[in-house]
């Protein structure tokens, strides 16, 4: 109980240490400003498709974690948590490097897709960081899903992908959908790997942590302030809409 | 057993660092200067017991460090604009004899190790397809001068196209071309001397440059040893740091500076000093 209360009182005085700082109208003119209107732009998209992809990715990747075995199975499942502690600077700079020291890399960044200080950098960084994190977080709703459905679907004649499809998947529908959520929450906030591949380059590569660190290196309390309040906002949208939806279609248990 | 035994080994080689009864400054910098305050701390803890803790950075980023925090004894910006700014600020005092210039910077561009895409001029930077990286000329002393550099010759246009990131310190604006990200720097003459065996230098036409730079440092308004504070300013102003400038690829006076840049600025030299 205390323990909770210690919580609760920590992000209620975060909050409020941000809204002392700040006045209705700065916050309104930071808000509307070019600079901050193009970073939540721009961190919306990036985001969200970063966590399309890594959910395309990942969810028949954990399906397969859960249900497969096959050989190497322990070490993939050891390789694949690796990102997850690896802290998301190193992630940024081994992209870095290898986009700009190899030949493969250099190849890729130069004739295909430009990642290295570009928007789609932004997108691969995001992607690298919460694609792992969605697989660990998707393998136990698998692993909660009895089988059984999937042998007797199999039995009456559905194909495997068509019993994934129209049985696993609904059934696993809650947790995808949670999984989806915490891991566009962990893009929007992303800073590490983005800034070390994209760079922190205004009205190009300027997602809202950025602009957050940006403003505070230049002492624009206000700005920064503004910028918390607005990532603030953000969580808790997302909070709410995923309770509603959650809460909509709901199986009873 | 085996885990008391490495706590215990743990907590003995993390100790010094926490112990606070050591006599310590805190020196705010421009990272332009890191690798002769690192050795030069280094040589002033060991000689009069004073712990010297550097915060390196952007030079405006770490100005703003300083303001927000309201703490820090001695700041040295890698060029006088800053130091200017943190007058205005009231974090330093710039009335004679505060301040110390330490060493001259002049700007340059900063190619891979052997200019693979042969850029010999500044002119060269605009060329279609050239990938340039300059510090971010609001934080960073080298990318203030960059840009100036640029836009007094009529190049900021056409270069600004070929600008592909702005670094958030001296050494990452280095480090930009050292690791191969882009194909050219804006960037201090010095940055050759950090990484010789991954970049090369291409002087920039002396008649083009402008204004040098030079690093400066005076005692904040925040010193809570002002004392040590001052010494360790002097100690860099000895010719025994003297020669660890030299030593670093620093111009250690304005004459050496000027041999690159006869007709450049030297600004606000006089009111400073």
């Amino acid at each position: 109980m205390a323990s909770l209360a210690f919580l609760a009182l920590f992000i209620f005085v975060v909050i409020l240490a941000g809204t002392i700082f700040l006045d209705p109208s700065t916050l309104i003119s930071a808000f509307f400003s070019d600079e901050i209107q193009f970073a939540i732009v721009l961190t919306l998209i990036t985001a969200t498709i970063a966590t399309v992809v890594a959910l395309i990715v990942s969810i028949p990747a954990a399906y397969v974690l859960s249900r497969s075995s096959f050989p190497g199975k322990d070490f993939v499942d050891a390789l694949i948590n690796i990102p997850i502690a690896l802290p998301p600077v190193a992630l940024g700079t081994a992209l870095l490097i290898f986009f700009t020291n190899t030949p493969v890399g250099i190849f890729i960044d130069n004739s295909i897709v430009k990642f290295v200080f570009e928007p789609p950098g932004i997108i691969l960084a995001q992607f690298s960081v919460i694609s792992v994190l969605a697989v660990r977080l998707m393998k136990p709703v698998f692993d909660g899903i009895d089988s059984r459905y999937e042998k007797i679907a199999r039995t009456l004649g559905h194909g495997e992908l068509d019993c994934f499809v129209r049985v696993t998947l609904p059934m696993a529908r809650d947790g995808v959908f949670a999984a989806g959520v915490l891991a566009w929450s962990r893009a929007m906030g992303e800073f590490g790997a983005t800034v070390t591949l994209a760079g922190a380059t205004r009205f190009k590569t300027e997602t809202l942590p950025i602009a957050m660190f940006l403003n505070l290196s230049l002492a624009n309390l206000e700005n920064a302030m503004a910028i918390i309040l607005i990532l603030l906002a953000l969580a808790v949208s997302v909070l709410l809409v995923s309770r509603k939806i959650a809460y909509r279609g709901a199986i009873p248990s | 057993m085996l885990g008391v035994v490495l706590g215990v080994l743990l907590v003995a080689r993390v100790a010094p660092f926490l112990s606070s009864t050591q006599e310590k400054i805190t020196v705010f910098a421009g990272a332009a200067s890191a690798p002769v305050l690192e050795e030069a701390s280094r040589i002033f803890e060991a000689r009069y017991g004073v712990k010297v803790e550097l915060r390196l950075g952007g030079s405006g980023s770490v100005l703003s460090a300083m303001k927000i925090s309201k703490t820090g004894d001695i700041f040295i910006p890698g060029s006088p604009e800053y130091l200017l700014q943190a007058a205005r600020l009231g974090i330093v005092n710039i009335t004679s004899g505060g301040v110390r210039v330490l060493a001259y910077l002049v700007p340059a561009i900063i190619v891979q190790k052997g200019n693979p895409k042969n850029i010999t001029s500044l002119e060269d930077l605009a060329r279609p397809g050239i990938r340039v990286g300059i510090g971010d000329p609001k934080s960073v002393c080298v990318g203030l001068y960059a840009k100036d550099l640029l836009e007094r010759n009529g190049l900021w246009e056409n270069v600004s196209r070929n600008i592909v990131v702005y670094a958030q310190s001296c050494d990452a604006t280095a480090a930009l071309i050292s690791t191969g990200a882009v194909d050219a720097i804006i960037g201090w003459h010095v940055f050759q001397a950090w990484t010789p065996d991954k970049v090369d230098i291409v002087w920039i036409t002396a008649s083009k440059i402008p204004r040098i730079a030079y690093i400066a440092g005076a005692v904040s308004a925040f010193a809570k040893n002002k004392h040590s504070a001052e010494r360790f300013l002097n100690f860099l102003t000895s010719n025994e740091a003297q020669a660890l400038w030299i030593k670093h690829g620093y111009f250690a006076t304005a004459q050496d500076a000027k041999a690159h840049a006869p007709d450049a600025e030297i600004p606000y030299l006089e009111d400073l000093v």
